[in-house]
């Protein structure tokens, strides 16, 4: 069919392409910074994972003699109140809090999204009853929220991470419904529909993939907060049994010595941050490395 | 005598990562006092870059003028800066614009009487009073009813054509030298399109001001241009009076676009002959002729030398290039369409045997069945979300489809259309009314149950840019079908399968693994097209598949969708606001208006003996590609008012409070449609 020929030379050749794999990872690493979050990330995990080997202390041991040391060459963070290592107890706390954010954020993410995509997707009663759900849950303020179900559940690591990961499924529910509401409007989707797709398939092939960047964002920056929110729940006697060690459990104890002390809480903080920056940058990095409409320039 | 605007040897530029686009390069023309000029062109040609540029409206950085002037009444614009005070008098005080979005261009959270105000407070010097009684007399100047009332009412509660009313009162309202109108009538309905043009020669004439009509559409500037400039890459490559232009057509991109535009005046037999290929890119274009590549008269001469500059070939008509088309002059309008083999050059070759339709005296086999179907969408109110009113965006429609046939269902937009298409393909479920396919009823089967039928009957979108997965890739997109149908056996068929699709649509199998927007709007609508034939449908709705086309890709998808039909014996059923297209593509057609349809016929009798006043005004109102035709043709039937809300839809027959031939009973009473002539049915009862 020389027709044919024809018109395929009019749309041109088509020039090598890379996979979208490796097309993936160009973009992913293709910005600086991505790279310098990735590397942070990590590293807190190699930190976590070797904690028994790394930490100079073990974290537990009291020492009243030496309590609340400056950071020293024998204590490079100096000692808490209990003469117990810093540095020591900040390696080990990367253990529980990163568990905390990662999980809590996880089991929050996870039933917040499925919640909204069904209440988006199907709209009227279900959305109805899912969304007033969702309202009431969010009437509370998280930390409230958690303290509830915490006082309920019990303190200890995994009730914490539970009682979290409830208090932040609102928002995200929230936040899909919008997205999945948007999307669905789309003519793609009425063309899932047409080609005889079921509910399921539109659902998970077509509408999820295409509302889920603002919910990465999202899960990075609640990174975050899920580990400074352990710290008031810690504080209130509902978080991290004593002695364990974790970030923000460390800052609420450090902050009485402030004036003197203040690496106490400094450090702990620090890593805080240094762990919300990671994830923000990481998440920034996945949105655009998974963003269709850079496919091809990159 | 000096020229009000002359424009020479304009260039602009922008920078981009990728490289330099030259938006605009090396243009140069003029508008004379009271003159109508037409600048035509597709989209990314730089029309409007050319227009804004004179403007200094541009973003600067990333573009930038690199040359050349603007005189406007002998004074270059361009030497002044961008926010002089030269510049701003000039810009909206003695050249108004207006803009291609009625939407968009007015400030939503202002009343229109404020914004008229605000031009004429700034640029006339006008006190609030004098500025209030003005704004009030442009609106009824331009048509707006109880335009004191109106003036207060913000953007949103007035129509598309109506804010578009108050654009062009807007731009009139410091009585301009010049008007220039940046595709003035692209987002709005035939009707209204004819209603605004006119209000804008009208407006022109009486103000003795020059207008610049800059658009897509060569209808459009047949009928109102004096002389004609055609762009193509950034460049002018004819430039003429109108007659020359249309009669002695010199460039071979303008041939082409006369050759793909469907006609309302060509012979039914004429074939649509598409340019192929895609328009160029701007960025770091090579010098040659940047028509060179999708060129059908190309000479060895084009490959070697620069793009050649504008010659004289008449009495100030104006061409760019080395080819003489008066020594070897074009056959507009080719052979019979519906018999004989077709250009084909949509990559497919349509296996027709000629008189095949309708002629062979087979038992016809009625492939589809609408009977009184109702789509009524509810109004709710308030908390408890009580149900108000209903919006009846389907009220009553009946049809039937033969297999092989194809039915056009024309009307505005509004008049429910696409939702019958959607009911028909069971997206929606019917209020009323039935729907056999097969000789099946559908119409009130439940989801589960539609989901066999969805094999059989497909949908083309309007939009090839919303309709496409942006996250899947086009080989993905086409696939899916045969994967939810279990059409395929295994990969290997699998693969086998979408290639051949990609072929049949006339696109290379090889971008199988890309993005939908790394295509463009024509390629998409091929993606969107074989997604349609994936699992061998034997029906097809086409909601508006080219609309949102350039014309000369409009050409191709239309031929592409002709010779599938033939090919896989294929029955339509072809959604338009377009006439013309409707015609070309049609075996018979519909026409709509709120809800109802209001005649059907054959696509013949229809555009030789339209019998509702309805559909006599849709055709009067298309304007045809040939000043020497639209000089002869009747005066035009002009719609009054627009298209009711389908909230309050008059009483008796819905066309009445428009139709110059309504009778006191036509307010009474709802017409039905009756049989006038064999096969011709009309409803109203007039005719």
């Amino acid at each position: 069919m020389t027709t044919l020929a024809a018109s395929l030379d009019a749309f041109g050749d088509v020039p090598p392409r890379v996979s979208s794999w490796r097309r993936f990872w160009r973009v992913f690493i293709g910005r600086r910074v991505v790279i310098l979050g990735a590397a942070i990330i990590l590293l807190l995990l190699f930190v976590a994972l070797t904690a028994n080997f790394i930490s100079p202390y073990d974290p537990y041991q009291q020492n009243l003699r030496n309590a609340l040391q400056q950071p020293s060459a024998a204590h490079l963070l100096g000692t808490d109140a209990l003469g117990r290592d810093t540095l020591s107890r900040v390696i080990y706390g990367s253990r529980t809090s990163l568990a905390v954010g990662l999980i809590a954020t996880a089991i929050g993410g996870l039933i917040g999204m499925t919640l909204g995509l069904l209440a988006g997707y199907f709209g009227g009663l279900v959305n109805t009853l899912i969304m007033r759900f969702t309202d009431a849950l969010m009437a509370i303020p998280m930390l409230i929220l958690a303290l509830a179900i915490g006082a309920a559940l019990g303190g200890g690591l995994t009730n914490v991470i539970i009682s979290l990961g409830i208090a932040i499924i609102p928002t995200y529910a929230r936040l899909m419904c919008g997205q999945v509401m948007a999307v669905r409007e789309e003519d793609y989707v009425k063309a899932g529909e047409v080609i005889g797709g079921s509910d399921l398939r539109i659902m998970v092939m077509h509408v999820l993939p295409n509302s889920l960047s603002p919910l990465i964002v999202l899960a990075t920056l609640n990174l975050g907060a899920a580990i400074l929110a352990e710290a008031g729940l810690s504080f209130l006697g509902l978080g991290i049994d004593p002695p364990g060690a974790a970030w923000g459990a460390m800052v609420s104890d450090g902050y009485r010595y402030l004036p003197t002390n203040p690496v106490l809480s400094f450090a702990p903080g620090f890593c805080v941050m240094l762990v919300v920056l990671a994830f923000n940058l990481v998440g920034d990095g996945l949105r655009d490395a998974l963003d269709p409409r850079l496919r091809g320039t990159l | 005598m000096a020229h009000l605007l002359e424009v020479k040897n304009l260039r602009t530029e922008f920078k981009l990562d990728s490289g330099v686009v030259q938006a605009v390069d090396d243009v140069s023309y003029y508008i004379d006092e009271g003159e109508i000029v037409g600048l035509v062109g597709e989209s990314g040609c730089g029309k409007s870059v050319t227009q804004l540029s004179v403007l200094q409206l541009i973003a600067m950085p990333p573009g930038r003028i690199v040359g050349g002037q603007a005189l406007f009444e002998g004074v270059d614009l361009l030497q002044f800066p961008p926010e002089s005070d030269r510049v701003r008098a000039v810009r909206g005080g003695k050249i108004g614009i207006i803009f291609q979005e009625p939407m968009t261009s007015l400030n939503p959270v202002l009343t229109i009487g404020q914004q008229i105000r605000e031009s004429l407070m700034l640029h006339l010097k006008m006190d609030r009073g004098t500025a209030e009684a003005r704004a009030i007399e442009l609106l009824k100047q331009v048509g707006i009813p109880d335009a004191a009332e109106r003036s207060d009412h913000y953007p949103h509660q007035f129509s598309g054509g109506m804010r578009q009313r108050v654009m062009i009162a807007m731009a009139m309202s410091c009585s301009p030298k010049l008007l220039i109108a940046d595709e003035p009538t692209t987002a709005v309905d035939v009707t209204t399109q004819a209603q605004l043009l006119e209000l804008l020669k009208d407006t022109v004439e009486r103000l003795h001001t020059s207008l610049l009509i800059v658009t897509h559409n060569l209808g459009v500037v047949a009928r109102y241009a004096q002389r004609i400039y055609v762009m193509y890459a950034g460049r002018i490559v004819e430039s003429g009076s109108a007659k020359a232009i249309f009669g002695e057509t010199a460039h071979p991109y303008t041939v082409g676009l006369l050759k793909s535009v469907p006609r309302l005046d060509a012979p039914t037999g004429r074939q649509l002959v598409p340019i192929e290929g895609l328009p160029p890119s701007l960025i770091n274009r090579p010098p040659q002729c940047a028509f060179l590549p999708r060129c059908s008269r190309r000479v060895e001469k084009c490959f070697q030398e620069p793009w050649p500059s504008l010659r004289f070939v008449g009495e100030g008509h104006q061409v760019s290039c080395f080819v003489d088309l008066k020594e070897k002059p074009l056959e507009l309008s080719v052979g019979p369409r519906r018999a004989g083999a077709p250009a084909g050059e949509g990559g497919v070759t349509p296996e027709t045997e000629p008189g095949r339709r309708r002629s062979t005296g087979q038992p016809r086999e009625t492939l589809l069945k609408v009977q009184d179907l109702h789509m009524h969408f509810p109004v709710t109110k308030g908390l408890l979300r009580r149900k108000v009113a209903d919006i009846k965006a389907v009220d009553g429609v009946s049809f039937q489809l033969e297999r092989g046939e194809t039915l056009g269902l024309v009307g505005e937009s509004g008049c429910g259309k696409t939702t019958t298409g959607r009911c028909v393909l069971r997206l929606y479920e019917p209020t009323a009314g039935e729907i056999r396919f097969e000789g099946q009823a559908i119409g009130h089967l439940p989801k589960r149950q539609v989901r066999p039928y969805r094999q059989k009957m497909q949908l083309i979108f309007q939009d090839p840019y919303s309709s496409l997965d942006p996250r899947q890739s086009a080989g993905d997109i086409v696939g899916e079908p045969l994967k939810i149908h279990h059409l395929v056996k295994s990969q290997g068929e699998y693969r086998d399968r979408v290639a051949e699709l990609f072929r049949m649509v006339g696109l290379n199998p090889g971008l199988g693994d890309r993005v939908p927007h790394e295509f463009s709007g024509g390629q998409r609508q091929r993606i969107g097209i074989a997604r349609a034939l994936a699992c061998n449908p034997s029906f097809i709705v086409c909601d508006e598949p080219i609309s949102a086309l350039d014309v000369s890709i409009q050409a191709q998808i239309i031929n592409l969708l002709e010779e599938l039909r033939y090919r896989l014996n294929l029955t339509y059923l072809f959604i338009a606001h377009d006439l013309s297209v409707v015609r070309h593509l049609s075996d018979r057609v519909a026409v709509m208006y709120l809800g109802r349809i209001v005649e059907m016929c054959d696509c013949e009798s229809l555009y030789e003996n339209p019998l509702h006043p309805y559909t006599r005004a849709l055709l009067s109102a298309i304007p045809i590609p040939d000043p020497a035709v639209e000089e002869k043709r009747a005066q035009i039937i002009l719609l009054q008012g627009e298209v009711p809300s389908l909230l309050t839809p008059p009483t008796g027959c819905p066309f009445h409070p428009r139709c110059p031939m309504a009778l006191q009973e036509c307010s009474e009473v709802i017409p039905p449609l009756r049989e006038i002539d064999e096969g011709h049915q009309v409803a109203c009862i007039r005719a």
